[in-house]
């Protein structure tokens, strides 16, 4: 099947979820952290929150990723040529979801942010009245009603990371469009192989719809839907 | 929070991991390679996602002659020149022309090769090739390349469409997207004059010669500025594999012509 090469395509596909999940997690880390910042009472982390989301989010992937990889490397390769400590090779694997983490971090900011937001305030006063600590009405109060409003958001993030996972060729991963780039330009077929990966990605982008809808069902259970 | 924060700085430092300092070493026992696998038969992906091709047998070829342990190291065209001055690697093959332009940021081995160019098109579309004859018509060219630049310098009054690989140059002609195309006499626009998809295209004109290795032009292998004695290594071997029929055997496997260009 695709003269020979799906194995081949199917190990760039290992490559491409391994990025977007380890994204994923970093992103939402990063998240999680824009989002105390820009509510919280510091003026300093407020201020850097708004840095970090409006020079993200205006920069394209590519341009980031580039400067972060080799901008990073060459500035590493300079101190360590000063220290004398040799060649310290950035892997491009730690690179990769490093940058689509921290890009996509800054979109979760703005979702999570507003999700925070769309708690009413008054449980979480209602939690420290009852002398609950700020950790517990965090984790107990806020965080499990915010993930309702925060779904949709972060679906549409995912989506995109997983489509954005594919930049990480540019820096010398061997993801499943690269692995396609590459079998289309040896065999002369590109049709067929960049039909397959559009396939696999559909493929991908339905389940986590359907995954993600279920999580926002199970979430909303203590919300009734409005039937039309 | 506390916990996701946890989990991510053990994350982190898990992937910290992988990455180990390992020491250059200066009498050059070691190389890495910077290779590519878009430009057939000079570099391509088998099935099982090994990278084969000229550029990959002659550069394995140079390594076994100055018996260096090497290393080939995977790596989109556009980002070859960062990522060799960024010492990812410390050569590239991937049949990069030796130009002017990339002299300011790589030195060069010896050219390893010298094909002419090509214009391809349509079977009978152009009697002759020239700036008038093209005036107004849309050439398909890859940019960052001596033939780009040929036909920008040359061909004003035309319209450029310039594509990010070799391989996309007929790609592009032939869903008819430009009027002609100017290639590489060999690679791409051999292969595909004998596909299905370019039955009714042909070489147009006569073969164009940019530069040539007589005057330092052809095809070599860059090495970040400096680095003359993996410079010389390299020319040595070379020169070595060019004259003891190893080159030979390799230019015969794929190609009916012989292209060492000397």
């Amino acid at each position: 099947m695709l003269h020979g090469y799906l194995p081949a395509i199917l190990e760039g596909l290992v490559l491409t979820l391994k990025v977007s999940a380890l994204s994923l997690a970093i992103a939402c880390v990063f998240g999680l952290i824009g989002a105390s910042a820009k509510l919280s009472e510091s003026r300093a982390a407020r201020w850097s929150a708004e840095v970090y989301t409006t020079l993200i989010r205006g920069l394209p992937e590519l341009v980031l990723m580039l400067l972060i990889f080799y901008g990073g490397q060459i500035g590493i390769n300079r101190l360590a040529d000063a220290q004398g400590w040799g060649y310290i090779d950035i892997p491009p694997f730690l690179a990769g979801v490093l940058t689509i983490g921290f890009i996509f971090g800054a979109y979760l900011t703005e979702t999570f942010r507003g999700a925070i937001l769309a708690v009413p305030r008054g449980q979480a006063e209602a939690g420290l009245a009852f002398a609950l600590s700020r950790t517990q009405v965090l984790w107990r109060i806020v965080l499990p009603q915010m993930v309702r409003h925060a779904i949709p958001g972060f679906a549409n993030n995912w989506l995109i990371m997983i489509k954005a996972s594919a930049l990480v060729s540019i820096i010398g991963l061997d993801d499943m469009v690269h692995r396609a780039g590459l079998a289309a330009a040896t065999t002369r077929a590109p049709f067929t192989f960049y039909m397959a990966v559009a396939l696999i990605y559909l493929t991908l982008t339905s389940v986590s719809i359907f995954v993600l809808s279920r999580v926002e069902a199970r979430y909303s259970l203590g919300v009734k839907k409005v039937q039309f | 929070m506390v916990r996701t924060l946890t989990a991510a700085t053990v994350l982190v430092a898990a992937l910290a991991a992988q990455s180990g300092a390992f020491a250059q070493s200066p009498d050059w026992a070691k190389i890495r390679i910077g290779v590519e696998a878009n430009y057939p038969p000079f570099s391509q992906m088998s099935p099982d996602g090994k990278f084969s091709g000229f550029d990959i047998d002659i550069a394995s070829a140079i390594c076994a002659q100055i018996k260096a342990e090497c290393t080939m190291v995977s790596q989109e065209w556009d980002g070859m020149m960062p990522a060799l001055n960024a010492k990812k690697f410390d050569m590239i093959v991937a049949s990069m022309s030796i130009t002017e332009e990339r002299k300011k940021s790589a030195d060069f081995s010896d050219s390893y090769y010298d094909i002419p160019s090509t214009w391809i098109g349509k079977t009978g579309s152009f009697s002759t090739i020239n700036p008038a004859a093209l005036k107004g018509k849309k050439i398909i060219v890859t940019r960052n390349t001596p033939r780009a630049r040929f036909v920008q310098d040359n061909y004003k009054e035309s319209e450029v469409l310039l594509v990010a690989k070799e391989a996309e140059v007929t790609m592009e002609l032939a869903a008819g997207r430009g009027d002609i195309g100017f290639g590489s006499s060999l690679a791409a626009t051999a292969a595909f004059l004998k596909a299905p998809e370019g039955r009714s295209f042909s070489r147009l004109g006569a073969p164009v010669i940019l530069g040539g290795a007589a005057q330092g032009g052809g095809v070599g292998i860059a090495m970040r500025k400096g680095e003359d004695a993996l410079r010389m290594k390299v020319n040595a071997g070379l020169k070595a594999i060019s004259g003891n029929g190893v080159y030979k055997t390799i230019n015969d496997k794929y190609f009916d012509v012989n292209i060492r260009g000397e």
